[in-house]
């Protein structure tokens, strides 16, 4: 017979929670923050695009990651609590 | 000693082995069992209580205990004399210029390459002749082993899920290498990075696999080093052009030659950082002219100064062979070197 111990943390991480979901996207100020590869670029641009276009948004502020291995920059962090909503993008 | 983990009983040696299989903690390799007794002869080998905190993750903020990390390296087949050597490797890692989320997260297949040096690997038996790099000796095949197992569990590094590498390379499974100290002029690895010496100590660089090459037709110091810088050019062509922590593992026979001309460590360095550069249009001979853009004249260097160079003596004596190692993404990681058991920096309290 053997007794042998679990090798993992046995307890979730600690993690963030959501935000509420939003009720409109109209008006509000959108955030992306990129990762800064190349396959970003497109990508927010065309969404951005559509947010203002489709969707009303009224503004929509860009914001790309120093380091795109690394979580975002505390500046950028910092920027997010005057913004509604945040999209973070991987380009890869 | 009180343990914070779950245990689980098994019937069997296979039971055991389905159990962790099944629950997806081991590296698909069988694990050896981490019984209460041999969880606790590694901790009292490093007079360490279960709950001390080596260090908390930088990113998602995971504290790691020892009892953790002695569980998976005990599964990985540590025995107690090795596990100082995981837990500095550990400590090493959660430095935050390591940047261990995103190097163990990164789509760009990177294992963390660890570098002994010290008295310990001859009280351990780690050897850096024969076949380093690889299965050379018990000793580095389970402490590279136990942080790739301890990645896996402590930080859910599983493929798919934490660890998103597009491919990965052997040296995930164990990827450890220890400094043939003993057959060489030059000065270990750890020294030149401030470790005193005689102290025992672990380089922990975010790598890409080992890069192997061959020039038995030269003695001279230059031609030979630049066989080593041509491969340094060609990951920067072939794979990533930013510069960082490149290692490269130099074995006894070409070692020879260059310490026969007098060349030290300082001078591989200066020279390498000479010859390990490209222009950027030279991606466009390998397919790569989209990104060249209007920047074809810019030169890019392998490192951003010679001392980001790690020169590693060690490999079997006979063979005019050698690797590069390049680094997972250039300077987006930092190799780490701390001692072992040894506190360098640390000044007495001033009443």
């Amino acid at each position: 017979m053997f007794e042998v111990l679990d090798p993992t943390p046995g307890t979730a991480p600690p993690a963030g929670q959501l935000a509420p979901r939003l009720d409109t996207l109209e008006g509000k100020t959108i955030g992306f923050i990129s990762n800064g590869k190349e396959g970003t670029k497109g990508f927010f641009k065309h969404l951005d695009q559509i947010l203002r276009e489709e969707y009303g948004v009224a503004n929509v502020v860009s914001r790309t990651k120093s380091n795109y291995s690394a979580p975002a920059d505390p500046h950028i962090v910092a920027e997010i609590k005057g913004w509604d909503a945040v999209v973070s993008g991987l380009g890869d | 000693m009180q343990f914070a983990s779950r245990s689980y009983s098994a019937d069997s040696i296979s039971a055991v082995q389905e159990l962790y299989h099944s629950n997806g903690w081991t590296d698909g390799l069988p694990i050896v069992p981490p019984t209460r007794e041999a969880v606790e002869a590694c901790l009292e080998w490093v007079m360490m209580p279960p709950d001390q905190l080596i260090g908390i993750e930088p990113v998602r903020g995971l504290a790691i205990t020892a009892e953790k990390l002695a569980i998976n390296a005990v599964m990985a087949g540590c025995l107690p004399m090795h596990f100082p050597v995981v837990v500095t490797a550990w400590t090493a890692m959660m430095q935050e210029e390591f940047l261990m989320h995103g190097a163990t997260a990164s789509t760009g297949g990177c294992a963390v390459l660890i570098i002994l040096n010290g008295p310990i690997r001859l009280e351990i038996g780690a050897s850096g002749s024969f076949n380093a790099l690889a299965n050379s000796d018990r000793a580095t095949a389970v402490i590279g082993r136990a942080i790739r197992l301890c990645l896996i569990n402590l930080l859910d590094d599983r493929p798919g899920v934490i660890d998103r590498s597009t491919l990965g390379h052997p040296g995930k499974f164990s990827y450890c290498v220890a400094e043939d100290e003993e057959d060489t002029s030059w000065l270990p690895l750890a020294e030149h990075r401030g470790v005193p010496k005689g102290a025992s100590s672990v380089t922990v660089l975010a790598a890409g696999a080992p890069r192997q090459l061959m020039n038995e037709w030269t003695t001279k110091p230059e031609e030979i080093l630049e066989t080593f810088a041509a491969e340094m050019r060609a990951n920067m062509r072939h794979y990533s052009i930013h510069p960082g922590n490149y290692a490269l593992i130099i074995p006894k026979q070409l070692r020879e030659h260059l310490q026969a001309g007098g060349w030290t460590k300082a001078d591989i360095a200066t020279f390498i950082h000479e010859r390990a550069r490209i222009h950027r249009r030279e991606w466009a001979d390998v397919g790569k002219g989209a990104v060249v853009r209007d920047r074809g004249d810019s030169v890019y260097t392998a490192m951003d100064s010679p001392d980001q160079l790690l020169v590693v003596a060690a490999g079997g004596p006979a063979g005019g062979f050698g690797a590069v190692i390049p680094p997972w993404l250039g300077n987006k990681s930092y190799a780490v070197t701390l001692p072992i058991g040894v506190c360098v920096d640390c000044e007495p309290p001033k009443n």
